[in-house]
């Protein structure tokens, strides 16, 4: 007998007949890449992890008004960006007050790697919306077409804040980019 | 060679994202077999994206849980030295053993006493509990810089 592994759509139509197992099944699968697309994005992790709480939450109780369970991983990212900019907006005056974007909010003694380091800084020095695209398109692998669809925006400016932020971390990450290729790093 | 029409030139970077259709994928390969400059901004390119990979992927503190989630519910044992529970069933034993012995002349001061010896109980055992993550902590921390130390050295 052959076995199969369990699909995302098997466990959503399960999850939507009221089957918690299978919607916990879904959740583990997905929680570390929404969490870290939240980290990134809101800079802090317990904001992270408490909208990575909402977003499961508000997505299990919105499950019945997805269409199509193929697309389950787009739909999730747009409720994840959704509560991302409600909290960066509630959170704006404070972060004006507290001046330039910062690095995400992570010990640094558990990243050692001046790589790692550069690469994270330079991530917080893009607009939130420029980072937002280099995240849903290098780190989670989503399709133009489907980030238009997360963003609720077109696919030209899903490519122009992409394309911007791409010349904006080649010109900050160059100079680590050259170390690393003389064997300095 | 010099790319002669750079009007013309292939989106480059659809072409390391990997979004160009198949001929205008074949079609920029072409071009890049001939195109030293473009040669070089494609390898750019690429290099910012391997950079960008360098990135960690953060563990999250804790799992995500619901309330009707049977994975994360905890076990009897669990519940019984959960620590609210624990004080409460502490406080109630308290209670009741000196009701029980108290034979009708139970003081304020006598239940008062029963009830800030309980709830010292659980605090000193709580304070055992943070101690032993405060050390487990620091050993962690001492490994971390003792890594790092030695990545500096190796340079």
């Amino acid at each position: 007998m052959i076995f199969r592994e369990v699909e995302d759509p098997d466990l959503i139509a399960k999850a939507r007949r009221g089957d918690v197992e299978a919607y916990n099944l879904l959740v583990s699968r997905w929680e570390k890449r929404v969490f870290n697309y939240l980290l990134r994005l809101v800079s802090n992790r317990e904001d992270a992890m408490d909208v990575s709480q909402d977003v499961f939450l508000k997505a299990y109780q919105s499950l019945p008004k997805l269409d199509d369970p193929a697309r389950f991983p787009g739909w999730l990212f747009r409720i994840a960006h959704n509560e991302a900019f409600s909290l960066l907006r509630r959170k704006r005056p404070e972060a004006e007050l507290a001046g330039e974007p910062r690095p995400a909010d992570l010990n640094p003694r558990l990243l050692p790697i001046e790589l790692s380091l550069a690469v994270e800084t330079a991530l917080g020095r893009l607009s939130p919306d420029q980072r937002e695209a280099v995240l849903l398109k290098v780190y989670q692998g989503f399709k133009f077409e489907e980030m238009a669809e997360i963003l609720e925006c077109p696919v030209s400016t899903v490519k122009s804040r992409l394309y911007t932020a791409l010349d904006l971390l080649k010109a900050t990450l160059a100079p680590m980019q050259k170390a690393a290729l003389r064997g300095e790093l | 060679m010099s790319c002669v029409s750079p009007e013309s030139k292939p989106d480059w970077k659809a072409y390391v994202l990997r979004e160009l259709g198949q001929d205008a994928h074949r079609q920029a390969e072409a071009h890049l077999a001939t195109c030293s400059i473009c040669h070089e901004e494609v390898a750019t390119l690429r290099l910012t994206l391997d950079t960008l990979s360098t990135l960690r992927e953060e563990e999250m503190p804790r799992r995500i849980a619901f309330v009707s989630d049977k994975v994360f519910e905890p076990r009897w044992w669990q519940r019984v030295f959960n620590p609210t529970f624990a004080a409460g069933v502490l406080v109630a034993v308290a209670i009741l053993i000196h009701g029980f012995m108290g034979t009708g002349h139970t003081s304020q001061d006598q239940v008062d006493a029963a009830v800030t010896k309980a709830v010292s109980q659980v605090e000193a055992r709580h304070m055992q509990e943070i101690r032993a993550m405060y050390e487990e902590l620091d050993v962690r921390n001492k490994q971390v810089a003792n890594m790092y130390r030695n990545a500096v050295l190796s340079r």
